[in-house]
């Protein structure tokens, strides 16, 4: 049995937000991650991170560009924080060494962002992520915290009402392990690849939040699911709304730039959901490109602005693409992107289990209600991070460590879990995931409706039981991809249901979530938390009020 | 049709499986690769995360050049010569006088191997981690942020660019033959480090202390081969380089 007394489950920039900060007020802290730190997710961000430092702008105009981007689902109390505790956050960062992209006096660049009333995304070229997340690796290695890298945690263990540690798969030779805290906290990262067609690692596969809802913990707002309105055809990989935010436009396949008829104020510069719906339906209504896209053109900005802001972007084009941006359009669709909801938590990532955390984008903390405006995701990581990793240090100088009996028990269930799931008949887990996506694409994307719900429901429940019967044949010990793969799969298959029960309950449209025979928001009924319980091995849906305090919600435009 | 001649290798014995696959357009090696353990193989493993090229996890040896997978189309890659029984590492892969449709993919040279294709990156990440690898700056921050003017911003950024995938270290001929040599992404990294102004002095003065020897910028033989195949256009000689002119000129001093 391992022990720490704060145990950080994933290595991304909320994860290592939160170990630094704990580390730094004399924590005994260590990270666990089924990848090296520096490979998580965080590093493929790209456009920049929120934080009101110009000399005109404010911490409550951003909050208002935040909550009216939310469509007034997100909660104005952890809103207020988020922006107002930006600046200080930024600058830290900046002070560790990450290597923002500066003006000519030398301070910190800002560059406009969809749904944002100032410049105010701070941005390293269009490799944010990348840069921000190895500083933070590099100062987290510079304060001694213990890393357990190459390990996946399987299992929360739980002793009345809280968290007491895990089991883990050592990905080196398949040995199950034990780990016993005063204090867990899970930063785990999105889902994105429950869908066929998503901006997410391969890594993503929203393991954390399937741990946690198994451990009796509601997940919130999963419903909310953002489709980014500019993806590169073909592979999906993420093309920074930044490219828009220096000047990009929005072409259909009559060279018209249809934006003017969604978001006449705002054109490609209006919030993620707005405009992926736009493209979406330019493609559906036969203006888009054969094969289903449309063009994002920034051919008019020019080789050296492209060159020195949008280096990242062009080279992905030209490897992935076999297109260059400074001689031509961009081919993008719409896809997956992040995911609003998840492990219902508080501002100081808190969740209803003592002892267990969630921060970053496996957490609902809600400051990103039913649209999260770029740029405000990797905020969210080193705010709520910071919060967290703090509040725990804390925590746990006034809590004993828990009895190791929950553990035993928890290794000796997983332990049996793993035996059942080896041999050589049944379902094959790349069939289940590939339905499995190939379903959610199509009956819970952009556009939704309760015929296409209840079908991709049924789907799912079908995918369920077939879930059931998955074994792995491979008996390797060293990297057994396929006891990983299957063991998330019955994870995805979790959090597919959940999205779908919930978009499929909630007749409005308010964000991302989009029904077209329900189509307006509906504030009266809806204007409402979904908490998703498992109970008795289906998702039990509650609600619970949204917290307002300074914007009233009215109607939102562009 | 095409043909992945992959090298195989646990704790006992090591070997080679072909798999025939339908290439599908735009496939990258790395889904060729995922085609395999999903569908033929579920034991093969290999190391992945992005499949975009900036997380570093997939580098591997494609037809004895070092590449991440998940950048190499199969397409391309199809159409070179696999120099299969060459001991040689190369840094670009060479066209094919006849279609021989096959990809011979091994794990990354100069790192011990743990299984298949996944290598001991303890190695290397040690290596990179020896330089004390982090600015070393005060606390507070000065009001406002520090400033840096656009021009160092780049110079420094093309070594920050850097996604440790370790490909530079699999081509190194000095890395091959000597395990100490501290590997040309770790002296990227220390130039990087070097250069910034929010460094503080004597961090900077030990990192160059500690660099200053023949596991560090001396052991470097020039031959730009880390240049060659990084992913990322990072140039660790130019680093390396800079690194030995600043140490001559403190001598001089």
């Amino acid at each position: 049995m391992i022990e720490h007394d704060i145990i950080v489950i994933g290595g991304g920039l909320s994860g290592l937000r939160a170990a630094l900060e704990a580390k730094k007020h004399g924590a005994d802290v260590a990270v666990i991650s089924k990848v090296p730190p520096i490979r998580s997710h965080s590093v493929a961000a790209q456009g920049g991170i929120n934080a009101s430092i110009g000399s005109d702008d404010s911490w409550d105009s951003h909050a208002y560009d935040t909550v009216k981007g939310s469509d007034y689902l997100a909660d104005q109390d952890t809103v207020e924080i988020l922006c107002k505790e930006a600046p200080e956050r930024v600058y830290e960062m900046e002070n560790w060494g990450t290597l923002f992209s500066r003006t000519e006096d030398g301070t910190i660049a800002q560059r406009p962002f969809g749904g944002a009333g100032f410049p105010r995304t701070c941005y390293a070229g269009d490799r944010t992520g990348h840069n921000l997340l190895h500083t933070l690796y590099e100062q987290v290695l510079r304060s001694g915290v213990r890393i357990y890298n190459e390990w996946m945690v399987t299992r929360l263990a739980t002793d009345s009402n809280r968290c007491t540690g895990f089991v883990a798969l050592n990905l080196l030779d398949s040995e199950l392990e034990t780990f016993r805290a005063k204090a867990v906290i899970l930063a785990t990262g999105g889902y994105g690849r429950i869908y066929q067609r998503s901006t997410n690692s391969i890594i993503n596969t929203g393991f954390g939040i399937s741990l946690a809802y198994r451990a009796g913990v509601p997940i919130q707002d999963m419903e909310f699911v953002q489709f980014h309105p500019t993806t590169l055809w073909g592979t999906n990989i993420l093309i920074t709304e930044g490219v828009r935010g220096e000047g990009g436009y929005l072409y259909n396949k009559d060279h018209e730039r249809f934006m003017d008829k969604y978001a006449p104020e705002s054109m490609e510069l209006a919030p993620r959901d707005i405009v992926a719906r736009s493209i979406q339906t330019e493609i559906d209504e036969g203006r888009g490109f054969p094969g289903g896209y449309v063009q994002l053109d920034i051919t008019h900005l020019g080789k050296e602005l492209i060159n020195e802001r949008l280096s990242g972007i062009r080279q992905i084009c030209i490897d992935f693409a076999g297109v260059d941006p400074i001689k031509e359009p961009i081919p993008v669709q719409p896809g997956h992107h992040y995911s609003m909801g998840g492990i219902s938590s508080s501002k100081d990532g808190l969740t209803p289990l003592d002892g267990l955390y969630a921060i970053g984008e496996c957490a609902c903390i809600s400051v990103h209600g039913a649209n999260r405006l770029g740029g405000n995701s990797l905020l969210d990581t080193i705010v709520f991070g910071k919060r967290a990793g703090e509040h725990a240090a804390n925590a746990v100088k006034n809590i004993a460590m828990p009895s190791e009996y929950s553990l035993n028990e928890s290794l000796a269930e997983e332990r049996s879990n793993i035996d059942s799931m080896m041999g050589d008949s049944g379902e094959s887990f790349a069939d289940v995931k590939d339905e499995l996506r190939q379903t959610m694409q199509k009956y819970v994307g952009v556009y939704r409706n309760r015929e296409g719900l209840e079908t991709g429901l049924a789907s799912v429940k079908v995918l369920e039981k077939r879930g059931e019967d998955i074994h792995v044949k491979s008996r390797v010990r060293a990297f057994n991809m396929e006891l990983m793969n299957v063991l998330e799969v019955k994870g995805m298959l979790d959090i597919a249901r959940v999205i779908t029960e919930g978009a499929l309950v909630r007749e409005e449209s308010r964000g991302a979530h989009y029904r077209t025979d329900f189509l307006e928001r509906d504030d009266e009924k809806w204007l409402k938390h979904t908490l998703a319980y498992l109970k008795d091995g289906e998702p039990k849906l509650e609600y619970k009020d949204v917290t307002i305090t300074q914007f009233q919600p009215k109607r939102r435009e562009y | 049709m095409v043909y992945l001649k992959i090298k195989r290798q646990d704790e006992s014995r090591e070997w080679y499986n072909s798999f025939e696959i339908e290439e599908t357009a735009g496939m990258t090696v790395l889904e060729a690769l995922f085609y395999v353990q999903e569908h033929m193989d579920g034991s093969l493993c290999f190391r992945y995360a992005c499949r975009g090229a900036v997380c570093g996890s997939c580098g591997m040896l494609i037809n004895r050049v070092p590449r991440l997978a998940c950048r190499t189309q199969v397409g391309i890659a199809k159409k070179e010569n696999t120099r299969e029984g060459s001991d040689d590492i190369f840094v670009a892969g060479q066209k094919s006088e006849e279609e021989n449709e096959i990809i011979l993919i091994e794990p990354l040279s100069n790192l011990k191997v743990i299984r298949d294709l996944v290598v001991d990156m303890d190695i290397f990440y040690n290596l990179v981690d020896s330089i004390k690898p982090w600015i070393s700056s005060p606390e507070k921050h000065p009001e406002g942020g520090n400033l840096m003017s656009p021009d160092l911003r780049e110079k420094i950024e093309k070594y920050t660019n850097c996604i440790l995938c370790a490909c530079c270290h699999g081509a190194c001929p000095v890395a091959a033959k000597d395990d100490t040599y501290l590997s040309p992404a770790t002296l990227a990294k220390a130039w990087r480090m070097h250069l910034d102004s929010r460094e503080d002095d004597a961090s900077r003065q030990e990192r160059l202390d500690f660099v200053n020897s023949e596991s560090g910028v001396w052991g470097c033989d020039l031959v730009y081969k880390c240049v060659a195949v990084c992913p990322k256009k990072v140039p660790p000689t130019m680093g390396i380089k800079a690194l030995r002119e600043q140490i001559e000129k403190n001598k001089e001093k």
